[in-house]
């Protein structure tokens, strides 16, 4: 027995001392000074697909830049579009039809042709709702959307399959030009265009998607060539590459990390990473390092998060004089200045202001933060009823967790309401299901940049519907001109009435915009942050020690 | 963790009263025991050690230093402007309640089950054993996370009992297959030895047997685990916290103040962390010492 | 012998059966209480009923037993049995192959495992054999107060620490020392590397086998003591052998059974400390992966990898039980001291 035990013992001490030493030999060192020139950045763990129809967060999107081309793309400065793949956008009479011609020549990595054909069967391909896709919802506003969506029975379930499987509205005229029918005018289609949805993909990746999903077949700069989901992506530069938007240097790696940015901030400082942004905690010591903020980039972002109430019930909340109380007892200032430093500015309007055209700033007159007018306005309002708490619903993520405990706290101490957090890990199938009661944490992010974008979900159709049960015919109608409007400068025009619409009704509050800033290594140069992704624009980034 | 030392289940115990007076004789045992009484206390009447409310948070007055004796603030503020120690000292009664709840009730359960596995065999043996061995086999945070996500929608109120009733429930599904194993082993010893069986020829019932007979020869290995399993639980709550699944805030406890602390260990404010993280770590090593002494004062063997 | 393997190993699959059957049941009633985790795909988007239905169908949600609060789903679940009868596990939410999560998960929380094992055998076996050989002394009181003390701090605290405050300046300490081109810069970088996975996974799982290595210094000490205290310790020195001999072949000896027992137990409860060092290291591993899981209402993932562990953990059990069964000499011989 005695020999079995010991036995036992040593040699799983032996294996793994064994298994250590061997693994730790210093001559498997990647990164030697005649390798290819990488840039090393970070994604978060959660991507699931490189599939350009079925991507819609911050990671797949990033990626998903380099590695396709877009009818369009967007001015860094000015958020405008500006024609990349498309030789030319021209909308007919009233915004209604759209000819769409390509520029002659370009072709996918593997060789296929990058035509009319190649954007129409990826269009058919999302917007037929029984692929079940992400980005389906934005193809709603084509022509034919509505026959290709599954019938559904009384529970839910699908009784039939959509009954075509292409939109009416898809036309290819010849193999460079395609032309586009809408439901109904809609004078911001071309700045919809560049959005990840909209992007063409090769016949072969249609033939496997899911094989395409994990290797995808782009036209951009760069080819994806290893992908270990969950933990790292490699993608290197692609040598024929036609166009003029592509990097010097050769390569890019993500490391996927499990609870995204700040996590990598340890590894920037130990020089693994090229590009990051530090936790809350660290934001003042790298603010204050002279070195470090030497290396560093910021702009606004353009996502909002918000408040809304469950206008659905019954509730103090009704009343509009309540909703402006509680918007004005809480301190965006002082909550951002202590728990978002570096990474969230206050927000006083529904639109990004600055950000995308029609933006601006200070259009919510009950933003600012003013405890008296606050007492004033929950009296008009009839008060808080006694003993009641306030329901404040969130998702579970940590730091949204700690805003919101100081939202909490704030209108807890201005308005003397007590509260309580609904941490709700099923945050987004209860708020469909209009299961909360109380106040609840929305946020926001663009697809493109048009203030429709921050608007037109505002739109449930009927009283009572929507995540919040608000409905406004006046803004409706407003959201339906605006479409209609001759030019896009008119059209922005009357958005910006509709969201003057929404100033006055005050169904929901801004609370905090995003704001992107990111440190980067002594290595890079040139690093531009995507007005409207905040992401590092990883094309005009520059190596300069190679 | 108590699962481990089943090796000294074999212990014939010694009077309680005698554990007692050994006890009495050990300095760490009356340092614990000291350290102990204080936060009762604090759990008990909070308002006798601080006159601030935890509630009452300024965000403009955030992560201020620790002022110590005089200041508005003797411990500091946190991240959100809440007075620390205001929130350490409201944050003793859901840690110590919930611990104090979960092993009670997991002792409880595990006694009643074991005792009925050890006495009755057969079928009953067979149910409880496989169950033990089903929540020995589940992972507790799988478990926890599942649960905890389940009731998340219910409403619970606010009082300290309602904000601790779901970790409470989950900690109590994990905790009690110890108690039920020590038990059973020791009736298995008991159940055939003379005085039993006496009292069984002598026409008494099964549960007479039960509780006057076979169960205070178990008595003294529950006993000898329950601190440390009070210290396992409390530390278990600051890992439940950490991961989002323990306490809710607005509620306090000391897991959620060390979460809450922890990201700012570095960013200049490492008060809010040590000050909990002092606490809880007291807190536990006085238990366990007090486990230990307690151990060596019931088990005549190691008492020599 | 044989007959009673093959009852442990009957008994083992009837457990496996309840824990699935159990896991099952919670994850339904979930998505039955909390609304299909069709709808979190949307994020903020509004999306149609149709928009639903044709995910729920693409995510294998649209039986309607997972709208119909109490109905234990127990088609979905023969469904799925019969699957892993055919040795498919089948895939998470998003289509991927659970095989191939796993394949990529759990190596690395093997490596892990492994380095807390043998950081747990290690400290165990060394700190609790010094305590219990010196009963009493100043040693023995230190080693207890330690272990009382590691017990106590929680282990993401000491991971956080090491990651933010330690790891940084080591790193380039060693860069500096040793070169880039050495391993000791890998042992301390901040995160896992998957190209380096034993020498990034070294720091972490000693640390997170610090952690654990409390109840395992106390458990040592306390058999050890017990050892000392048996009669056939005391047969050993009247005896005349050496001291040493009697430590090593009669005491420590003696109390590596408990030791092996422990280990095994505690497989599931390492779990625990997996999904805080993953989480934290930014290891890809089965704590991590099985966290998100649950968090995504993701049944099919949750049962997969469940499914794997309790296998996993059962038949060490079995094992274990067995080893017990070979190594203490008072059940095999059916005699008691």
């Amino acid at each position: 027995m005695a020999q079995i035990t010991s036995r036992i013992t040593a040699t799983a001490g032996v294996a793994a001392v064994a298994l250590t030493l061997a693994a730790c030999s210093p001559s498997d060192v990647e990164g030697a000074t005649d390798g290819p020139v990488t840039v090393e950045t970070w994604i978060s763990q959660d991507m699931e697909t490189l599939f350009p129809g079925d991507a819609g967060s911050y990671d797949n999107i990033s990626v998903l830049d380099v590695v396709y081309d877009g009818l369009v793309r967007y001015d860094p400065e000015t958020t405008e579009p500006y024609n990349y793949v498309a030789e030319s956008i021209e909308p007919g009479a009233e915004n209604l039809v759209w000819t769409i011609t390509i520029k002659p020549g370009l072709t996918f990595q593997n060789g296929e042709p990058v035509d009319a054909e190649a954007f129409a069967r990826a269009w058919n391909y999302t917007a037929d709702g029984d692929n079940g896709l992400y980005s389906n919802y934005f193809f709603s506003i084509i022509e034919g959307y509505d026959d290709m969506q599954p019938e559904t029975g009384d529970d839910g379930e699908i009784v039939a399959p959509g009954a075509v499987d292409e939109l009416a509205g898809l036309e290819v005229v010849d193999d460079l030009t395609l032309r586009v029918t809408l439901n109904k005018p809609f004078a911001g289609f071309a700045t919809v265009l560049g959005y990840t949805g909209f992007f063409p993909v090769a016949q072969e990746c249609l033939d496997d998607v899911e094989a395409c999903a994990t290797e995808p077949i782009g036209n951009g700069p760069f080819q994806v060539t290893e992908w270990t989901q969950s933990q790292e992506l490699t993608a290197e530069k692609w040598a024929d590459y036609p166009l003029d938007e592509t990097p010097d240097y050769d390569a890019i790696h993500w490391t996927e990390y499990a609870t995204g940015e700040t996590s990598s901030w340890a590894d920037f400082q130990a020089g693994q990473l090229d590009l990051s942004f530090p936790p809350t905690a660290e934001v003042e010591a790298a603010r204050n390092d002279p070195e470090l903020s030497q290396r560093y980039v910021e702009r606004p972002g353009s996502a909002l998060t918000y408040l809304g109430f469950s206008l659905y019930d019954d509730g103090p909340w009704q009343n509009v004089e309540f909703r402006k109380a509680i918007s004005m007892a809480i301190d965006r200032e002082g909550i951002i200045s202590s728990l978002g430093s570096g990474s969230a500015t206050p927000a006083d309007s529904w639109v990004v202001p600055g950000g995308v055209p029609g933006g601006e700033a200070g259009t919510c007159e009950w933003c600012t933060y003013d405890p008296d007018a606050a007492e004033e306005a929950l009296r008009r309002a009839g008060g808080w009823p006694e003993g009641e708490k306030l329901q404040i619903s969130l998702g579970d993520d940590a730091a949204e967790v700690e805003y919101f405990t100081a939202i909490g706290n704030s209108i807890e101490t201005v308005l003397g309401i007590p509260y309580e957090l609904n941490i709700d890990p099923d945050y987004f199938s209860t708020r469909a299901a209009q299961g909360y009661d109380g106040m609840f944490r929305n946020n926001w992010f663009p697809d493109y940049p048009l203030n429709e974008n921050y608007l037109s979900f505002y739109a449930s159709g009927e009283p009572g519907a929507g995540h919040f049960g608000w409905y406004s015919k006046a803004f409706e109608d407003k959201l339906d001109e605006a479409a209609q409007a001759p030019t896009l400068d008119e059209s922005i025009d009357l958005y910006q009435e509709a969201e003057g619409i929404l100033a006055e009704e005050f169904p929901t509050i801004p609370f905090r915009w995003s704001f992107s800033a990111t440190y980067y290594s002594e290595r890079l140069d040139n690093v531009v942050l995507n007005p409207f992704s905040g992401a590092p624009m990883l094309r005009a980034v520059e190596v300069t020690d190679a | 963790m108590e699962r481990m030392t089943d090796m000294d289940r074999t212990l014939t115990p010694r009077p309680l009263a005698g554990a007692w007076r050994a006890l009495r004789r050990r300095p760490d045992a009356v340092i614990a025991a000291v350290v102990l009484v204080l936060f009762t206390t604090m759990a008990l009447a909070p308002r006798l050690f601080t006159r601030t409310s935890p509630r009452s948070c300024d965000i403009r007055e955030a992560r201020v230093d620790p002022q110590w004796a005089g200041g508005a603030h003797p411990l500091g503020t946190d991240s959100l402007g809440c007075d620390v120690l205001a929130t350490l000292v409201h944050g003793v009664r859901p840690s110590l309640l919930l611990a104090v709840v979960v092993v009670g009730v997991a002792l409880v359960v595990g006694v009643t089950l074991g005792l009925l596995a050890g006495y009755y065999l057969g079928w009953v043996d067979y149910l409880v054993s496989r169950t033990v061995e089903v929540f020995l086999v589940i992972p507790l945070l799988l478990a926890a996370l599942l649960i905890l996500s389940l009731f998340q929608g219910v409403d619970l109120g606010g009082g300290t009992f309602d904000v601790i009733l779901l970790p409470a429930i989950v900690l109590i599904l994990f905790s009690w297959m110890p108690y039920a194993r020590y038990v059973r082993a020791s009736v298995l010893e008991t159940k055939n030895l003379d005085y039993v069986t006496a009292a069984r020829s002598l026409g008494a019932s099964d549960l007479r047997i039960m509780v006057r007979h076979v169960l205070p020869n178990a008595v003294g290995p529950v006993t000898a685990i329950l601190p440390t399993s009070v210290a396992g639980i409390i530390s278990w709550e600051a890992v439940l916290s950490f991961l989002g699944i323990g306490v809710r805030p607005p509620a306090t406890s000391w897991g959620i103040q060390i979460e809450q602390g922890s990201e700012w260990v570095t960013g200049g404010a490492p008060h809010i962390l040590l000050a909990p993280l002092v606490c809880l770590v007291a807190t536990v090593l006085a238990l366990v010492v007090l486990g230990d002494a307690l151990r060596d004062a019931l088990d005549p063997r190691l008492a020599r | 012998m044989t007959r009673y393997i093959a009852r442990r190993l009957l008994q083992g699959a009837g457990t496996l059966l309840l824990v699935m059957f159990v896991l099952h049941l919670l994850t339904t009633v979930a998505i039955q209480l909390n609304g299909n985790p069709a709808q979190a795909f949307f994020g903020d988007k509004v999306a149609t009923p149709a928009q639903v239905a044709a995910v729920e169908e693409r995510f294998g949600l649209d039986d309607p037993c997972f709208d119909q609060p109490g109905n234990p789903c127990l088609g979905p679940f023969a469904e799925r049995l019969g699957q892993y009868a055919r040795g498919d596990l089948g895939t998470n939410l998003r289509g991927r192959e659970v095989a191939d999560i796993v394949g990529a998960a759990a190596p690395n929380t093997l490596r892990l495992f492994c380095v807390v094992v043998v950081t747990w055998l290690a400290l165990g076996m060394v700190l609790g054999s010094v305590a219990a050989r010196w009963r009493g002394s100043a040693g023995d009181h230190g080693i207890r107060l330690t272990s009382v003390l590691i017990d106590a701090f929680p282990v993401f605290v000491l991971l956080i620490v090491y990651r933010y405050v330690v790891a940084v300046p080591l790193n380039r300490w060693s860069k500096e020392t040793f070169g880039e081109d050495s391993w000791p810069p890998y042992w301390f970088r901040p995160s896992f590397d998957p190209a380096h996975p034993w020498a990034t996974v070294l720091v972490p799982g000693i640390l997170l086998g610090l952690a654990g290595s409390a109840a395992f210094i106390r458990l040592v000490r306390a058999s050890q003591l017990e050892s000392y205290a048996g009669e056939h310790v005391r047969t050993a020195r009247s005896k005349g052998l050496s001291e040493p001999r009697v430590v090593v072949h009669h005491v420590v000896r003696n109390s590596s059974v408990p030791v092996v027992t422990a280990v095994g137990l505690t497989f599931a409860e390492a779990l625990g400390g997996a999904v805080i060092t993953e989480g934290l290291m930014n290891i890809y591993g089965m704590g991590g992966v099985l966290w998100e899981a649950v968090r995504n209402d993701d049944v099919g993932l949750v049962l997969g990898i469940v499914t794997l562990l309790t296998t996993v953990t059962v038949l060490v059990m079995i094992a274990v039980d067995i080893a017990y069964a070979l190594l203490d000499p008072r059940i095999r011989l059916g005699t008691d001291d």
